[in-house]
């Protein structure tokens, strides 16, 4: 109890500090706001989530992630966004509102590209993103935190090219809402296994994230599926059919569904890439989760290491 | 949702795409959303894209934050977008304006060390 009305007091003060300016984001579990720090005078990203409560106050699955969040924190890793506050607010008996502080980023990658002069980004600033993206997503990893969002509106990208990956570690929170009330969330970046349905963890970030690389090159998604079965035709006219032996059993979706493809090189669809580019990001379009680069392996990868 | 707040977080999520649909179809880029706040001084402060599509359709610049006093200029300068700053100031952008801790657009760069945009803000 104690606990809950120091969280209390804390959430009043945080409503002076932190005044919303506009909605960025929301779902049916909260919403996203970008607001500003009276204090600083800089943006934050203000994030809210509504749970549960019952007599012994917030979930342990909340307090555990909240807990996590606040653990990464401490590393202060330069790609990944910054928490900067926590506060729970009792609503009522059944529900609190969680809400956390993250540092706000005024850019996106989806903005980075779009605004890319033709042809395009240069072969070094592609190798940069890269680095620091499969960085922070290493990071997490070694957490054992998986995003399983990623996607190019939420790795941020400041004035100074530094990367920063947002959107990552209340899946848990968020998931028993969303298990509830259909979310259009986009399709284009997940990978196989969850399309089919199938179990995942930390390779369905690599995923998404040779998704990203190819559209650095290409400047526009490499997969856009307009339903999961549609999606996976996409993905086969590029990776080809998997074999028998590698489609997942207990999923509704079978192979005989798709049509029979051959794999077709790389660089039909990712121009200007180098060798090793393209090394790396089949590796990464493996449809096999088990035989996907892993983040740090994808790290070491001589593409990473070739200078410009 | 009321168009003018479409709009606005339209502009802060930096969708280039729904901005000139919203605009096109005649939603005013002076609205203000349900916090009083117009789009332009919310967007996201890199997307000049949505920048240019904003003030060519006449959104007024020189608005100041109702709490803080602060100008879009001072926030794409804080933050270092150097083109959308430029964009700014060929809009008309007031360079001089003082936000309510009597900060100029190129103090608050200077701050926060984006040089480039520090010599620009100085060079006009
Ligand atoms: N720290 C941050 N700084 C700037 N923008 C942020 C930050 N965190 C999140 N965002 C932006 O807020 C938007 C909305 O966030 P979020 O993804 O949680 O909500 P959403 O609308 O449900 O979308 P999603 O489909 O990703 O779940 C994202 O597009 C992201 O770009």
């Amino acid at each position: 109890m104690g606990c809950q009305s120091a969280y209390a007091y804390q959430a009043m003060a945080q409503e002076v500090q932190y005044e919303p300016v506009a909605q960025i984001g929301g779902g049916a579990y909260g919403t996203v706001y970008k607001a500003r720090d009276r204090e600083s005078g800089q943006f934050v990203a203000l994030k809210s989530v509504r749970v549960q409560t019952d007599q012994d106050g917030l979930p342990l699955s909340t307090v555990r992630e909240v807990a996590l969040l606040k653990r990464l924190e401490q590393f202060d890793h330069p790609n990944i966004v910054k928490l900067m506050d926590v506060c729970a607010s009792p609503r009522t008996d059944q529900e609190t509102k969680v809400t956390l502080v993250f540092e706000h980023v005024d850019q996106d990658l989806k903005t980075y590209l779009e605004k890319a002069p033709a042809p395009g980004l240069p072969a070094h600033t592609i190798r940069d993103l890269m680095k620091q993206l499969v960085n922070g997503l290493e990071f997490l990893h070694s957490h054992r935190v998986v995003h399983r969002d990623l996607k190019p509106e939420n790795i941020l990208v400041t004035s100074r090219g530094q990367v920063k990956l947002a959107d990552f570690g209340l899946a848990r929170m968020y998931s028993c809402h969303m298990a509830l009330t259909p979310v259009v969330v986009t399709l284009w970046y997940r990978s196989p296994e969850v399309l089919l349905q199938s179990t995942y963890a930390t390779p369905v970030d690599i995923w998404s994230t040779g998704c990203i690389f190819a559209e650095m090159f290409r400047r526009k998604p490499l997969f856009c599926g307009e339903s999961e079965a549609d999606q996976l035709g996409k993905i086969f006219e590029v990776i080809g059919l998997p074999s028998e032996e590698d489609w997942p059993a207990d999923v509704t979706l079978k192979r005989h569904n798709f049509s029979p493809q051959k794999p077709l090189p790389f660089p039909d669809h990712v121009p200007e890439i180098c060798s090793k580019g393209e090394d790396l990001l089949k590796k990464m379009l493996s449809f096999d989760p088990l035989r996907r680069i892993s983040a740090l392996n994808a790290l070491h990868h001589d593409y990473m290491k070739e200078e410009d | 949702m009321r168009p003018e707040e479409e709009l606005t977080s339209a502009a802060a999520t930096g969708n280039t795409e729904r901005v000139k649909h919203l605009l096109q179809s005649g939603v005013n880029g002076n609205g203000v959303n349900g916090f009083q706040r117009t789009p332009l001084q919310v967007m996201m402060m890199g997307s000049t894209p949505v920048a240019r599509l904003l003030l060519e359709h006449g959104a007024v610049p020189n608005v100041r934050d109702c709490s803080t006093g602060t100008t879009p200029l001072h926030d794409a300068a804080r933050t270092g977008y150097l083109e959308t700053v430029r964009l700014l100031v060929e809009f008309h952008a007031d360079s001089q304006a003082t936000d309510n801790n009597n900060c100029r657009p190129v103090d608050l760069a200077q701050l926060n060390g984006h040089q480039e945009v520090v010599d620009f803000l100085l060079s006009i």
